[in-house]
């Protein structure tokens, strides 16, 4: 078997033609330069496509950055409330709720004063509006829960009734700067509606009577409107 | 005298390399480097030079534009190279049929003479090769690659993916199967000269 071996290693290796090789050469040859030039188009893409990702990141970044101050009057604005909505969808316990609404109220209430001052009524009018209705949301969400912790809600309570009282001044403060009949007519309908939304928040869940709980509310629980609406 | 050209080695690497940015120099360079020994082995596989030359350029476009797909890690190019040569004989056997299949450790081959009164000298290169073809598939490459190829055990393990423990048992198992096949064709061939000479004698 060894010598059948031996002999194996003495064939003469079968060699291609000349022509055969060139002919090899010219098809790899040019399935080499295409596959390359293949390679770089992929490349080139795989790199416009980063590239373009990293573009929409900054962008989107940007403009999501940049409208968080922006006001009414703004083509940002549309964002900032896309992005407050997501704020509002990842508070889950009813302390961080209740932290959104009322930092959306002073958030709605320091627009309203912008759009005032620049003279835009109408866009105050739907700020005022927006800045109640967080009001509205915090009160029932008070409400809620004193139907499930009392002592939780108390201090929600608390906090929502100090708030409203802070709203209140700054729009009673607001009211006597203005002079236009209809920003006037806005503030009072919005204080009212913040005075709704303390009485609804010292309502009992169960009976729908004012709750007794009155401690700690500060002067916002023993007044809707502590300062002269004039 | 063998005049295959230089085994792989780690020389491939920065070829390799420079193969992926579309060198055409080193592509050439690798060309050169596996071409005959790729034909040669595809040829010994299938006896036919029009068939070993396709598939040789076949298998050279395909390891020389599919370096995506080859990952220097354990595998060596060259052992690549083959397994695509391999591949590509296979596709052609599907394609066009194989004449052998059967194994000849099972086959019935002529048993009763003695393996070592087989006369090397008398043998052609032609009867190796045409026994070397009744062999099965796996024997057919791992006695090309040893003996037709030189390489080492180990390398022709990392070719064909086996350990080098089998690759030599195989080697073995290969060995006396093409020794059977060659006392075939020899007892063959001498039944043959046999009846010619008889045939001869009776007509004078």
């Amino acid at each position: 078997m060894e010598a059948l071996a031996e002999r194996l290693r003495t064939v003469e290796p079968m060699a291609p033609s000349p022509a055969a090789k060139i002919r090899g050469w010219n098809l790899v040859s040019a399935a080499v330069q295409q596959s390359a030039t293949v390679r770089s188009r992929g490349h080139s893409v795989k790199r416009l496509v980063l590239a373009a990702l990293a573009a929409a990141v900054l962008l989107v970044g940007g403009a999501v950055a940049a409208s968080a101050d922006s006001l009414p009057d703004s083509a940002l604005y549309p964002i900032k409330g896309v992005v407050e909505q997501v704020r509002g969808a990842l508070a889950f316990s009813p302390s961080d709720q209740l932290t959104y609404h009322l930092e959306l109220a002073q958030t709605r209430l320091t627009e309203a004063e912008a759009m005032i001052a620049r003279h835009r009524l109408d866009l105050a009018s739907q700020a005022l509006s927006a800045m109640d209705d967080q009001l509205g949301d915090a009160a029932a969400l008070v409400k809620a829960e004193k139907g499930t912790d009392p002592a939780i809600a108390a201090d929600l309570e608390n906090r929502l009734l100090q708030a409203i009282a802070t709203h209140d001044g700054q729009l009673a403060r607001l009211q006597g700067q203005v002079t236009n009949p209809a920003a006037q007519s806005a503030i009072l309908k919005a204080r009212d509606r913040a005075a709704q939304a303390v009485q609804v928040a010292q309502t009992s869940n169960n009976n729908g009577n004012p709750s007794p709980n009155g401690k700690g509310s500060g002067n916002a629980s023993a007044s809707p409107h502590p300062t002269p609406k004039h | 005298m063998r005049a295959l050209g230089k085994a792989a080695s780690d020389d491939d690497r920065p070829l390799i390399e420079r193969v992926r940015r579309g060198d055409q120099d080193a592509a050439r360079t690798l060309y050169e480097r596996y071409f005959d020994r790729i034909y040669n082995y595809v040829y010994a596989r299938l006896g036919r030079a029009e068939d070993a030359e396709d598939l040789a350029i076949d298998t050279m476009t395909r390891s020389l534009t599919r370096l995506d797909l080859f990952q220097d890690q354990g595998v060596a190019f060259s052992s690549w190279v083959y397994r695509i040569a391999h591949n590509a004989t296979i596709d052609h056997y599907r394609r066009h049929g194989k004449v052998t299949l059967v194994p000849l450790d099972d086959a019935t081959l002529p048993q009763s003479a003695d393996p070592s009164e087989l006369a090397m000298e008398q043998l052609s290169n032609e009867d190796l090769r045409l026994a070397l073809r009744d062999l099965t598939d796996e024997q057919q490459q791992v006695l090309i690659l040893r003996f037709f190829q030189d390489l080492t055990a180990a390398q022709v393990a990392g070719i064909m993916g086996k350990s080098v423990g089998a690759v030599q048992a195989l080697q073995h198992r290969a060995l006396g199967s093409l020794e059977r096949a060659l006392q075939g064709r020899v007892q063959h061939r001498a039944l043959g000269s046999l009846e010619r000479a008889l045939q001869g004698r009776a007509e004078n």
